[in-house]
């Protein structure tokens, strides 16, 4: 899992085009919109394509989104049991 | 209607109110650059393509050259830009992800901050203009053309000042900025 938790990292700050960021600056129990990362709606709409695209995971309901993209942790935690590539 | 401040960015040179700047990197580099050495802390400027970064840093600079920068509302100024190649660059990098069918991922992120509107859109919310925000494509460069567009925009009486002029960029390596503050 802390494998999984370091690579998601890397993909969501190149993703994102989080420029002065490394993973070592994300908590992983952050909160990844608001206060924590601080991320916007679009970001949200391109944390699901990435997870589609490096992960195979097509999300039904966008509103799920709310509770996986929680933190990092909880993001890799879902995309472990979900994941199909 | 005067000119009151000036910034002319290339690929390689930076020059501010006629003085050049010393910087040593050049195309999309050069900007980042700028970005570090003369605004920084405003992270969402590497979530933009080249022309949002270009009119991004170049207000920045024309702002910073005219001082008194208090970021309270104010209505009374205008942002109009001009450019040849429109969206170009983004559009560009959108049908790179749309372009092959197996691996089709259309990116949200491509079309955020890149389209011209959103250069002009973001000049006026970072620093509360209220007035007219316009971003107009032309065939050239054509100071006359852009001229009497201006003065259309003094018409509006709430109107005292526009940051206006040329905003064009091919791609990452190939752009020109050179804008202005312009008043009745």
């Amino acid at each position: 899992m802390d494998e999984l938790i370091y690579k998601l990292k890397q993909e969501i700050i190149e993703a994102l085009n989080l420029e002065d960021m490394t993973p070592e600056d994300i908590d992983e129990n952050a909160s990844l919109f608001g206060e924590g990362l601080g991320l916007d709606s679009i970001d949200a709409l391109e944390l699901i394509v990435l997870m589609e695209k490096n992960y195979g995971i097509k999300l039904q309901d966008p509103t799920q989104g709310k509770e996986i993209f929680k933190s990092v942790k909880v993001m890799a935690e879902f995309i472990q049991k979900n994941r199909t590539k | 209607m005067t000119i009151q401040h000036s910034v002319y960015i290339s690929t390689d040179k930076v020059i501010v109110d006629g003085k050049a700047l010393e910087l040593t990197e050049k195309g999309s580099a050069l900007l980042t650059q700028i970005y570090r050495s003369h605004i920084g802390d405003y992270p969402k400027f590497f979530k933009m393509d080249t022309l949002c970064k270009l009119g991004f840093v170049a207000s920045e600079l024309l702002l910073n050259s005219e001082g008194n920068r208090n970021f309270e509302p104010r209505e009374d100024r205008a942002v109009i830009l001009f450019n040849r190649n429109a969206s170009l660059q983004a559009d560009t990098n959108y049908q790179s992800t749309i372009q092959d069918s197996e691996n089709f991922f259309p990116s949200p992120a491509a079309f955020v901050y890149t389209l011209p509107n959103i250069v002009t859109g973001e000049i006026a919310i970072r620093n509360k203009y209220y007035g007219e925000t316009s971003f107009i494509v032309i065939e050239e460069n054509d100071e006359k053309l852009m001229e009497q567009n201006l003065s259309v925009a003094f018409q509006d009486t709430d109107t005292k000042s526009i940051i206006g002029g040329w905003l064009d960029c091919t791609d990452e390596e190939h752009f020109e900025a050179n804008i202005f503050i312009m008043e009745k």
